[in-house]
Parts: structure tokens; C-alpha cells; sequence
């Protein structure tokens, strides 16, 4: 009876959003139906051109679709397509949604996340913040709200009701996956617990904290955890296909792999198993320098890692390809300096060599390393979505 | 009292192990054994390219290096009594203008004074009008600037330009996420250094350069 009742929940999450026009979660639906589907496509893909959803799940679930997804990562520059200022787009959910809904219509790729920066988080635990502009919005360093280190186990939870800039990540999201539908998929954003502890205590502090005063950082990163919880559940309700977790500090350009693990490992892991719990994927998103892909792998499970360096433990794209394409679906990893300077012949180049080297098989979407430079030329986005159309 | 041999090796071995606790310590024992400065010192640099070394191979991360570095500047402190070296050649650094991140600016200058470069810390988010007056200033013989946000890094271009017309015998190295050799090269930068642990070696060389007059 019990099996039964949690067949008809199932079936239920499943039919739901998809009478209300939009992505059910991927996680709810059995494996042999996702494959059955994804085989299908994959065969169709040959003859005729598959949707985005079509072309997306056929990839995650690393098959050859008709050619490979693209997420040309518009965020901040998005806004220049809607002729939105930057604080508008950081703080007025319409005007992001309006700014990425453009992209999404002018540029193309199958998928996005309003990842609009990377203080969200912080600015509702009270930091300081600064809205420069042009230019991404930003803790202000010089007031840091966490000072001194017995200001880790002062920093208070808050309520997520009453965090104005997650409600408006959440009703960017909300506008997205209602008008997006069936077009393309919307991913939820998350910064990692230590990337949001940054935003409050500067990145040079909090290191030598973690190895001088790791329980300290530790009580602050469960409080951090604790509120990002319910946040990720509230994007996973809304509809999105999954989230994706900046865990930044797990590479070279953060912490040790040992250290990462100790401080950060067990609090991510809450917040991916919360997500998986919901039915929905994880995207792992890591810009670091040799990026701990094994370590990110079994403290989160994710089916996606975007990345814009190769990882630690591999050295060319085909190793990369070779140790982690069965595990996860790679996606990445054009250089954000040619994305600004480059012409776009020569974004459409490396992309190639790219969709060469990690799209065989499947399980590749091709995207920037890192979100695309807000003032880069736009043609260069274009390019990106040309080429996966192209040799992909 | 252990052998000037054995404390040298404790002294450098601190340093790499970072260990905060002991450095104070096996820097006392040195220096009442009657060490001399120039061979602590010279130890302490050993751990540090201890770690350079492990951080060129990915052993150990960023972290392990700042670590490192505070150290080494502490062994240094103790040594020179805290005194800033009027010698070494003059450097200015900064991140430019909008950018607030300095993490990246401020182990790259830590290096820099650990390896005797006379440094004039300009912060972040400085103005390019600063930087060319830095320079003239404490006629510095290297600029390095960094960015770490795409948005904040054309700034970079026109500064280099600037201090190449006002103070062309001075080698601009810039360094930053987002910021690559092509990119330095095109903005008639003399150098590029991807990490912390090139920025020493491509420094010099940058020096070399413009003293020599080989175009990059």
C-alpha cells in the first residue's frame, strides 16, 4: 500500500508541473524510461532536429544528440540586450528575467541560470553591499560583517521569508520557468557556504581561519547551510530543471583538497542531498584553478560540472574526458579572455576544438569557463551557439 | 644546542609546514646559536620554494602559500627588527580601478618583498592616474597591476599605455583571472604571470626585457 501511495506521489510531482507547462523533476522519473527517451532522441537526432529539452536530456543522460547543447552563461551582459541598468538588474526580479529572457531569445543556448552574482546570499545576512553601475554588484570589503573571528558564531540565521534579494532570485525564477515552459531550461544558483562566508569576511581572512580556527568557520558555514537548505528547496518547487552550487574554493585557487573536505565537504553535501531529495540535479559550477572534481563528485553527486580549468588530476581535455565523462555531464570551458577580446572566428574555433575533444558520446554542453564578461561583444556569444550548431 | 645544520633544516621546514606555533621558537634558537642573519634568511626562502615548487606540481593550494608567506615575513621581521629595507629594486603595485579584490594583488606583493623587491603597495580599486604617479614618484622600476573582474580590466590598457610614454624604461607586469599573455601582450604590457608561482621569474624577465629593449 505503502509502495503504491509513493507510486501515485510519484506520478503526481511528475505530471504536475507538466500540465502546468513546464520541466518535471528529472530525478522522480525512472532511469529506464530517461534512457528509453534519451535513445530515442538520440536515433531521431540523426534524421531531424530535436528540441532543446529533447537535445538536453538526450545529453544528460550522455547521449549523442543532434548536435551539442549550449549555455552561453549571459548574465550580467543580458542586461544590455533589455537595456537594463546593473543595480535594476541585480535587485528588480522583472528586469532580470526580462534582461535573460532576451537572451535567451536573441542569443539562443538550451539552458541558464539567473546567476546574477555571486552576494545575493551574503547582502541578506546584512554585509554591506556595493551597486557599482557597470559592473557587478559586490560586497563592500572595507565593512566586512563578519570582523573578527567571535563574529563566526554571532552570525544569525535568517528567516528565508524575509531575505529580499533570495525572494528576488526566487521570483526571477519563478518568471523564467513560466516563460521559458518547454523552450529551454532554467537552473537554480546557489553560492556554497564558504563562498558566501567569503562575501562576508573577505577571501585572505576566512582562509587563515579555516586552518587556524576551522570549528569557528565551521559553526558560522552550518548557520550559512542551514538558511541555503530551504532556498534550494524553494527554486527546486518552482520548477527549475536543477541548481547549480558555486563551490569555488574547492580547487587550487581556494583551499587544499584535505582542507576542503574537512570545512566545506559536509555542509554541501547537506545542501546537494536536499536537492536530490526534491527530485531535482545538482550542477556543480567551479571556476577555480584545478578544480577537486573527485572530492565535488562524492560529496555532492552531481550530473553536471561546468568548469573553466581542467581539474587536478588531469591533464589535457581527452584525460579529462576519458576519467570523468562517464561519472558527469562536462560543461565548459571556453577561456572568458578570448570571450572579451577574441574575434568571434576565433570563439567559434576554440569551440570546436572543444565539441572535438569532450563532445564524443555525449555528455557535453559547451559554455564559457565562467559567466560571459558582462562588456565582452555580444557577436561573441553568438558565436558559441553557432558553433555547437555547427560542429557539434 | 642543535647544529647550525639541523636548526637551518627546522627553520625551512617550518616555513613549508606553515607551522605558526614552532616558527617563533626555531627562529629564537637560530639566532642565540649564533646564526647569521643572511643564512636564516636564505632558509626561510628554502621553505618558501619548497611550497612554490609544490604549488607548480598542484600539491598544495593558495592557501598553504598565504600561509607560508606569513612565516617567511615573520622570520624576515625578526631578523631586519622590522625595518623596511631601503634597498632592492622599486616596485608599485595595485588592482585597478572598481575592482575590489585584492587577495591575488596581496600574496603577489608579500613575494615580492620576501624576495627583497622594495614594494609600494597602492590597495585596490585605484585610479589609473595613480598608478602612472606611483611610478614617477619612487621611480619604480617595475609596475604590476592586477584585475580580477572582466568589467574592470580594460582599465589596464590605458594605464600601461600611459606609464609606457611617461616612465618608458619602467617593465609593467600584470597578472588576473580574467587576463591572459595575448590579452598583455596587445596592451604592450612587458610581462603576464598566470599564478603566483611564475611571478617572480616572469618579473625578471619583464625587467630584462625593457633593459635590453627586446620587444615581448
Amino acid at each position: 500500500m505503502d509502495r503504491e501511495k509513493k507510486t501515485f506521489r510519484a506520478a503526481g510531482a511528475i505530471l504536475k508541473p507538466i500540465f502546468e507547462g513546464h520541466m518535471p523533476p528529472m530525478g522522480l522519473i525512472p532511469d529506464s524510461l530517461l534512457d528509453g527517451f534519451a535513445r530515442f532522441s538520440s536515433f531521431r537526432g540523426h534524421l531531424l532536429r530535436l528540441t532543446n529539452i529533447e537535445r538536453l536530456v538526450t545529453t544528460l543522460r550522455h547521449r549523442e544528440p543532434d548536435h551539442v547543447p549550449c549555455c552561453p552563461m549571459l548574465y550580467g551582459a543580458s542586461r544590455r540586450l533589455a537595456g537594463v541598468s546593473y543595480p535594476d538588474f541585480a535587485l528588480k526580479p522583472e528586469a532580470t528575467a526580462e534582461s535573460l529572457l532576451a537572451a535567451f531569445e536573441m542569443i539562443g543556448g538550451e539552458a541558464f541560470a539567473p546567476a546574477i552574482d555571486l552576494s545575493i546570499e551574503a547582502a541578506d545576512f546584512g554585509q554591506q553591499m556595493v551597486y557599482p553601475d557597470n559592473s557587478t554588484p559586490h560586497p563592500d570589503y572595507a565593512h566586512p560583517l563578519i570582523e573578527d573571528v567571535s563574529d563566526y558564531r554571532r552570525l544569525e540565521r535568517i528567516e528565508l521569508k524575509e531575505a529580499h534579494r533570495m525572494q528576488a532570485m526566487l521570483e526571477t525564477c519563478r518568471i523564467l520557468v513560466r516563460r521559458i515552459g518547454f523552450k529551454g531550461a532554467v537552473s537554480g544558483f546557489a553560492f556554497s557556504p564558504l563562498g558566501v562566508l567569503s562575501m562576508m569576511r573577505g577571501a585572505e581572512h576566512l582562509f587563515r581561519d579555516c586552518v587556524n580556527y576551522p570549528s569557528e568557520v565551521m559553526a558560522a558555514l552550518q548557520t550559512i547551510t542551514d538558511v541555503l537548505i530551504p532556498y534550494v528547496e524553494a527554486q527546486c518547487d518552482i520548477g527549475v530543471l536543477g541548481v547549480t552550487l558555486d563551490t569555488l574554493f574547492a580547487s587550487w585557487s581556494g583551499l587544499s583538497r584535505e582542507l576542503w573536505e574537512k570545512i566545506e565537504g559536509p555542509f554541501v553535501k547537506e545542501i546537494a542531498g536536499a536537492i536530490r531529495r526534491k527530485g531535482y540535479i545538482v550542477v556543480v559550477h567551479n571556476c577555480g584553478d584545478a578544480p577537486y572534481f573527485d572530492s565535488q563528485i562524492r560529496f555532492m553527486e552531481p550530473t553536471v560540472i561546468t568548469f573553466a580549468r581542467l581539474p587536478d588530476d588531469c591533464s589535457s581535455p581527452k584525460e579529462l574526458k576519458k576519467r570523468y565523462g562517464d561519472q558527469v555531464v562536462l560543461m565548459g570551458y571556453i577561456d572568458t579572455a578570448l570571450l572579451s577580446y577574441g574575434t568571434p572566428y576565433d570563439v567559434m574555433e576554440a569551440c570546436r576544438k572543444q565539441i572535438e575533444d569532450l563532445a564524443d558520446g555525449g555528455g557535453f554542453i559547451l559554455a564559457p569557463g565562467c559567466e560571459f564578461p558582462p562588456n565582452a561583444p555580444l557577436e561573441n556569444a553568438m558565436a558559441i551557439v553557432k558553433a555547437a550548431q555547427l560542429y557539434g | 644546542m642543535r647544529e647550525k645544520g639541523v636548526l637551518l633544516n627546522n627553520l625551512e621546514e617550518v616555513v613549508w609546514k606553515h607551522n605558526d606555533k614552532i616558527t617563533g621558537e626555531t627562529l629564537d634558537e637560530a639566532l642565540n646559536a649564533g646564526i647569521a642573519p643572511d643564512d636564516i634568511r636564505h632558509a626561510l626562502l628554502q621553505g618558501f620554494e619548497h611550497v612554490r615548487r609544490r604549488l607548480m606540481s598542484n600539491e598544495v593550494s593558495i592557501v598553504d602559500m598565504l600561509l607560508c608567506i606569513d612565516r617567511v615575513t615573520e622570520g624576515l621581521n625578526s631578523i631586519s627588527g622590522g625595518k623596511a629595507t631601503e634597498e632592492g629594486i622599486p616596485l608599485v603595485i595595485g588592482v585597478v580601478e572598481g575592482d575590489p579584490h585584492d587577495l591575488g594583488k596581496n600574496i603577489i606583493a608579500r613575494i615580492y618583498k620576501t624576495y627583497g623587491y622594495r614594494v609600494f603597495d597602492l590597495g585596490r580599486d585605484v585610479p589609473g592616474k595613480l598608478f602612472v604617479k606611483g611610478v614617477q614618484e619612487n621611480k619604480a622600476n617595475v609596475l604590476a597591476l592586477s584585475a580580477m573582474m572582466s568589467t574592470t580590466m580594460v582599465e589596464m590598457r590605458s594605464i600601461i599605455q600611459e606609464v609606457k610614454v611617461k616612465s618608458p624604461d619602467t617593465a609593467v607586469i600584470v597578472g588576473g583571472a580574467p587576463v591572459d599573455e595575448t590579452l598583455a601582450k596587445s596592451w604592450g604590457a612587458d610581462g603576464y604571470a598566470e599564478t603566483a608561482v611564475t611571478v617572480l621569474e616572469e618579473t625578471q624577465a619583464a625587467i630584462e626585457r625593457v633593459r635590453e629593449g627586446i620587444p615581448w
